[in-house]
């Protein structure tokens, strides 16, 4: 009875924001193009796809969430198993370094970010926000890998490479196979942060290649559509919504802080 | 056992690289502009520790420095618990445990700018789904201090609760049931069976929680800002608005200090977590 109250408690919580903003999505909110305010209907939606800028950030933001899932995958999958497979000199080093960037407040790099990325033609270009969301996210993804890799039992290492295999091939014939979830649950976390990050996506694009959150802040003006606001916002859950679905399974095994 | 190979270092070289371009070298810049006055990158001079000293003798700074701890402070001990506590009620779901878990990630994948606009929508007192509840008990998040800081706080906690439940959970399900079997044998009492079974097994997740969940709360900007600009009066100022201030006030030697001390400021909050949890697992 208590968990059930409990349980229903929840989901009200939860989903309450979300609800208002679904149904403002479906509500005219500005008298636009003969609609009066209050008609319910997909307007909003079709106001946001017939938008060139609005269809150009979903890409901008698909094209860094991309770069950025590929580079910290490439770059922690090495990293995550030095670190499962050997000791080495320095190694509890490295694990406090990775802590200490991941718990660098970003607003403390924005300004040499951007002069850095300047200076290298790195603003406006997806490339220089997918960089600096790695020093987020790459920490993560070594942290939940390290934990994937190491539960793989390290004779499966030691017959793929008595049977001939190289390193590379090893890597990308066995061990990715083996922690195919774990590189699921990486992904995933690097998602929910180079998806949603404001801080770098502000300061990194001056004229173009404005991901979805700068251009959701552009909507804002003198005369706010919120409906629109909100039909871009549900819109852009959908991606996000479609990796917690692939994960769902995996997202549990979590990870652990290591020091 | 891990075998000591240090060529394994070898690995690690991308990592680093990437790091090094990203995270050290901004770094060292920030602390170097903190000794100087920028007018523009021409035009710079050598000020030493005139703009440390300035901060750290103003009582704004102390103030914003006071809040944003408790802010922490209040997030910690709202989310760490309720998180643990849906965890430990979604452990007895079942199958069902998998949707839950689902349902409390969704907020994690919403644009951060976005997360102010939808609650301020649903307090809304003409169309906000909570607007006319909100009024009849003079809910008024713009003109007192308490109401904002409730909104925040409700705001940060519907945000961030999913990543607690997803890793407590995670730490909680992974516990073997002979445990709990053994446990209720010995007629262990609930509380003995969390603080002497699945505490010790869901540190290692709850250790990264606390950290995140520190340094985000302690530098919340993007939320807090939308919701009241750090009002009102100066109630809600918080560290990072104060630093946002002056990045957008183009006194780039100023901030660079006060990016510096924050830097060090949560640096020092997790080198004493990480010489704590050292210790922990230095114990048989």
């Amino acid at each position: 009875m208590i968990r059930g109250v409990a349980l229903f408690a929840l989901a009200v919580f939860m989903l309450l924001p979300l609800a208002q903003a679904i149904i403002l999505s479906f509500t005219a909110t500005l008298p636009k193009g003969g609609v009066a305010v209050g008609t319910v209907g997909l307007m909003n939606y079709a106001n946001v796809l017939a938008d060139p800028d609005l269809r150009a950030s979903i890409v901008n933001s698909a094209i860094v969430v991309l770069l950025n899932v590929s580079f910290c995958i490439a770059v922690a999958l090495p990293a995550a198993y030095a670190l499962a497979r050997y000791r080495f000199v320095g190694d509890r080093h490295f694990l406090l370094l990775i802590l200490v960037f991941r718990v660098t407040p970003p607003i403390v790099l924005s300004l040499p970010i951007f002069i850095l990325f300047a200076r290298i033609g790195l603003v406006d270009s997806p490339v220089g926000i997918a960089l600096v969301h790695c020093l987020f996210n790459l920490p993560v993804a070594i942290w939940i890998l390290e934990s994937f890799i190491r539960a793989v039992p390290r004779e499966f290492d030691e017959t793929a490479l008595l049977d001939g295999h190289s390193g590379v091939s090893f890597f990308l014939r066995h061990l990715v196979p083996a922690i195919a979830p774990g590189i699921g649950v990486a992904a995933f976390f690097c998602f929910i942060f180079s998806w949603v990050e404001v801080v770098f996506a502000r300061i990194l694009t001056v004229t173009a290649g404005k991901p979805i959150t700068m251009a959701i802040n552009a909507m804002f003006g003198f005369q706010t559509d919120i409906g629109m606001v909100m039909a871009m916002t549900c819109l852009s859950l959908l991606p996000g919504v479609a990796m917690i679905w692939f994960v769902r399974n995996h997202i549990a095994r979590g990870f652990a802080l290591r020091v | 056992m891990r075998r000591y190979d240090s060529r394994a270092w070898v690995l690690l070289l991308p990592a680093l690289g990437i790091l090094a371009v990203v995270g050290a070298m901004p770094l060292l810049a920030v602390l170097n502009y903190g000794f100087h006055d920028i007018f523009s990158l021409q035009n710079v001079h050598w000020v030493g520790l005139q703009w440390f000293g300035d901060i750290l003798r103003s009582d704004r700074f102390l103030a914003s420095l006071g809040r944003s701890f408790l802010f922490s402070a209040l997030a910690l001990a709202v989310q760490v618990p309720l998180g643990i506590a849906v965890a430990k009620v979604l452990l007895t779901c079942g199958r069902w445990a998998v949707w839950w878990l689902m349902l409390c990630a969704l907020p994690l994948v919403v644009p951060w700018n976005m997360i102010p606009i939808l609650w301020l929508g649903l307090i809304d007192r003409e169309t906000g789904l909570l607007g006319s509840a909100l009024t009849a008990v003079n809910f008024d998040y713009k003109f007192t201090a308490l109401h904002t800081w409730a909104l925040i706080l409700v705001m940060d906690t519907w945000h961030w609760l999913g990543l607690v439940v997803v890793l407590a959970y995670a730490g909680l399900s992974s516990i073997p049931p002979a445990y709990r079997q053994a446990a209720a044998i010995d007629g262990a009492s609930r509380w003995a069976l969390f603080r002497f079974i699945e505490l010790p097994r869901i540190a290692g997740a709850l250790s990264i929680v606390f950290l995140l969940r520190f340094v985000d709360s302690f530098m919340i900007y993007t939320e807090a800002f939308a919701i009241n600009a750090g009002g009102p009066g100066d109630a809600t100022r918080f560290l990072s608005i104060e630093l946002g201030e002056e990045i957008k006030g183009f006194s780039y030697g100023q901030a660079a200090a006060r990016a510096t001390l924050y830097f060090l400021i949560v640096l020092s909050v997790v080198w004493a977590f990480v010489v704590v949890t050292r210790r922990r697992e230095g114990e048989p």
